[in-house]
C-alpha cells in the first residue's frame, strides 16, 4: 500500500489535526463565557466593553505570543513584568527629557532586546535553569526599575506614541491593529519558519534536536532575545495606552502572560503549542478579568481567581497529555470497557 | 597522533587485513578509524581502534556492554569527537566535531533511543536540521512544507516503507514506525555511509523484521551500514562482517563465511581471535 494514498489528503504543513480541533474547543468557550457574562451583566456585551476587553487583551496577546515561543523551547519567563517595568520608566523617562519619541522607541527595543539575550546567555550557555535564571532576573530588573525612577509616577508622553496606544484606524484601536497583526507574524514564524520549527525541536528533545544539526544553544538565547523585544514592544503599546509608567508596573504580570499561554494549549514540556491558542487564552482572561471588575470583585479576589485557573489549565492539559498516570491508567480502562460494551 | 598510538593504529589495520575484507577491496574503504582513543577520566574507553568499512557492506559491530561499541560509533558519527587516533573517508583525513561534519561528509548516524523530537510530525522531523525552503516575495525565506512533505513520500515509496499520518506527532508513532522515521532522515541526506545503534532493540519481530529487510535494501542501493547489536541472530543474518570489541579495543574482524556463533562468543567474552 503506497503510503502517499493515504497522506495525500491531510494538509500541508504542520498543523496538527488534535491542536487544531483544541483551539476551536477553546473558541468555543470564549464565546459561551462571553454569552454567560453578557445575561450576567448586560454592561459586559456592550460594544464599547468588548472594544475595551480587546484592547485590554492586546498587549497580553503580544507578551504571550513571545511566551508562546519560550514556552515551547521548554523555558518559562518570569522575568517580563519586571523588564516592562524597566524599558516602560528608561523609555518614558528619555522621551519626557526630550529625546527624540523614535529614538526613544529604538532605545527600548535595544534595551529589551540585550537583557533579554542577556537572560538567554545565561540559560543557554551558563547552563542555569530557566526558571531559576528568569527568577533571578525578576528581581533584579525590578530593582533596576526602582532604582531608576525611584518610585515616582511619570505620566505626559507626546501624542505620537500616545497615539499607538490610543488611536484608531477606521474605528478599529491601533493596539487591536498591533496585536492581530503580530499575531499573524508570530503564527508564520512558529509554524513556517526554521526558526520556529528549531523551537519547537529544542523544546520537544534537546538532544535530539542537536543531534540533527539545530544550533540549540543559539536558538534558546534568540529565543529569549526575542521574548525581549516583545516585552518592550507590550511596554510600548501599554504606556502608550495609560500614558504613565512607574517602577512597579506589570508587578504579576508573568502570571497572566503564562497562563494566556497555557490555557491556549502550548505544552508546559514544551515541543508543542499554537499561536492561536494562545491569542484565544489572552482574549479569554481579558474577558474574565474585566467581567470580575463588572462585577466588583475585589483585586485581591481577582489574583487569587487567576492563579487557580492558571492551576485548572496546567491540571487539564495534564490530563490531556496523559502525563498523570493513575487518572490516565483510569482513561484507559474506561476506553476498553466502552469499547466492549 | 603520539608514536604509541600510531603502532596500535598499524597492529589495529593489520589485524583487519588479516581478518579479511570483502569482494570489492579494490574500490577502498569508504571510511577508515585509525587508532582512534577515547577515555573518560581514568577509563580508557577507546584503545587504538582501527576498523574499515568498505562500500555497500554491512558491518555488524558485537561486544559485551562496555566494550566501547557506542564510544566508537559516536567517534564516526561526530557526537564525541575521540581524543586520539585519525577517521579518513575516502582515505583522506577528516575531523568530524560535530553531527553536522558527518553529514556533510555523507555519513550518518541512527542514535540509540532513536534521536526524534516527539511533538514534531514526520516530516519535520525528517528534515530537521536540512529544511527546505522557499523565498516569499524573493526575500523572506520560509520552510517548503509541501516540498518538504514531497520528498518524504517520494523517499518512504522508493524504500518501500509504509507511514501513516504524516501529520502526526512521531509521539503517536509505533516503536518500528518511529525506526522507519529515524532511518528516513539518514536516507534522505544520500548518505553513504549509515551508522546504527542497536536499531533493533525494543522492536517486536514483525517490526524488528522490517527493519532488518530495510538496511538490506540499504545495503542493496550501495549504501554501506556499521551496525551495533546485541543480538546474535541479527548480526549473522545481516553481516558480511563481524568486528567484536572489548574492554574498548578491537578483538578482530571475521567475514560472515568464516564466522560460526562459537567463535564469534569466544572473541566477545575472551577478547581474543582463537
Amino acid at each position: 500500500m503506497p503510503p502517499a494514498a493515504v497522506t495525500a489528503r491531510d494538509a500541508i504543513g504542520h498543523a496538527d489535526r488534535r491542536l487544531m480541533f483544541e483551539g476551536l474547543g477553546l473558541l468555543l468557550v470564549v464565546i459561551a463565557l462571553a454569552v454567560a457574562f453578557s445575561l450576567i451583566n448586560p454592561r459586559f456585551a456592550s460594544a464599547t466593553n468588548l472594544v475595551n476587553v480587546l484592547t485590554q487583551a492586546s498587549y497580553y496577546i503580544v507578551l504571550a505570543i513571545g511566551m508562546t515561543f519560550v514556552i515551547s523551547s521548554a523555558g518559562i519567563d518570569l522575568s517580563v513584568g519586571s523588564l516592562l517595568a524597566l524599558v516602560t520608566v528608561v523609555g518614558f523617562d528619555l522621551i519626557k527629557g526630550g529625546l527624540d519619541p523614535l529614538v526613544g522607541v529604538v532605545v527600548m527595543f535595544g534595551l529589551g532586546g540585550l537583557i533579554g539575550c542577556f537572560t538567554g546567555t545565561l540559560i543557554a550557555y551558563v547552563k542555569i535553569p530557566p526558571f531559576i535564571a528568569t527568577l533571578g532576573m525578576m528581581a533584579s530588573l525590578r530593582g533596576l526599575a526602582l532604582l531608576h525612577s525611584a518610585g515616582n509616577m511619570l505620566y505626559g508622553l507626546p501624542p505620537s506614541i500616545t497615539w499607538i496606544g490610543q488611536g484608531s484606524i477606521a474605528g478599529v484601536p491601533v493596539p487591536v491593529i498591533i496585536a492581530l497583526l503580530f499575531a499573524l507574524f508570530g503564527a508564520w514564524l512558529y509554524n513556517h519558519t526554521r526558526f520556529g520549527l528549531h523551537v519547537r525541536a529544542l523544546g520537544g528533545n534537546r538532544e535530539a534536536a542537536r543531534l540533527a544539526g539545530v544550533r540549540v544553544d543559539l536558538v534558546e538565547v534568540a529565543v529569549y532575545t526575542m521574548m525581549g523585544l516583545v516585552t518592550a514592544l507590550g511596554g510600548l503599546i501599554m504606556i502608550a495606552r495609560i500614558d504613565s509608567t512607574q517602577a512597579t508596573i506589570g508587578t504579576a504580570m508573568e502570571i497572566h502572560v503564562i497562563s494566556a499561554v497555557i490555557i491556549g494549549g502550548t505544552s508546559l514540556f514544551g515541543g508543542r503549542g499554537t499561536i492561536v491558542g494562545t491569542v484565544l487564552g489572552a482574549i479569554l482572561l481579558s474577558m474574565m478579568t474585566n467581567a470580575l471588575v463588572i462585577a466588583g470583585v475585589d483585586y485581591f479576589w481577582q489574583l487569587v481567581i487567576m492563579g487557580a485557573i492558571v492551576l485548572l489549565a496546567v491540571a487539564i492539559s495534564n490530563v490531556r497529555e496523559r502525563r498523570i498516570p493513575t487518572l490516565a491508567f483510569l482513561l484507559r480502562r474506561g476506553q476498553a470497557a466502552g469499547g466492549r460494551a | 597522533m603520539n608514536h604509541e598510538n600510531a603502532q596500535a593504529g598499524a597492529a589495529g589495520r593489520l589485524m583487519t587485513e588479516i581478518a579479511g575484507s570483502p569482494g570489492e577491496t579494490a574500490c577502498g574503504p569508504v571510511v577508515s578509524a585509525v587508532a582512534l582513543g577515547k577515555s573518560y577520566g581514568g577509563l580508557r574507553a577507546l584503545d587504538a581502534v582501527s576498523l574499515d568499512i568498505f562500500p555497500g557492506e554491512i558491518l555488524a559491530l558485537v561486544g559485551d556492554n562496555g566494550a566501547g561499541k557506542s564510544t566508537f560509533v559516536k567517534a564516526l558519527a561526530g557526537a564525541q569527537p575521540p581524543d586520539s587516533g585519525e577517521i579518513r573517508i575516502d582515505g583522506r583525513p577528516v575531523a568530524l566535531r560535530t553531527p553536522r561534519d558527518a553529514a556533510a561528509h555523507r555519513l550518518g548516524c541512527l542514535h540509540q533511543g532513536l534521536g526524534l523530537v516527539d511533538a514534531l510530525n514526520v516530516v519535520e522531523n525528517v528534515f530537521l536540521g536540512r529544511e527546505l525552503r522557499t523565498n516569499v516575495l524573493g526575500l523572506v525565506p520560509q520552510l517548503d512544507h509541501r516540498r518538504m512533505r514531497a520528498r518524504t513520500i517520494e523517499l518512504l515509496e522508493r524504500f518501500g516503507i509504509a507511514l501513516p499520518r504524516l501529520n502526526d506527532p512521531v509521539l503517536r508513532l509505533s516503536g518500528g514506525q518511529r525506526q522507519t522515521v529515524a532511518i528516513s532522515r539518514l536516507l534522505l541526506d544520500e548518505v553513504r555511509v549509515v551508522i546504527m545503534d542497536e536499531p533493533m532493540a525494543a522492536l517486536g519481530v514483525e517490526e524488528g523484521r522490517r527493519v532488518l529487510e530495510l538496511i538490506k535494501t540499504m545495503r542493496s542501493r550501495g549504501i554501506s551500514v556499521l551496525v551495533i547489536t546485541h543480538n546474535m541472530e541479527h548480526a549473522f543474518d545481516l553481516a558480511d562482517r563481524i568486528a567484536v570489541m572489548k574492554n574498548g579495543r578491537l578483538v578482530g574482524v571475521v567475514p560472515r563465511a568464516e564466522a560460526t556463533r562459537e567463535k564469534i562468543v569466544g572473541m566477545i567474552t575472551f577478547g581474543t581471535l582463537q
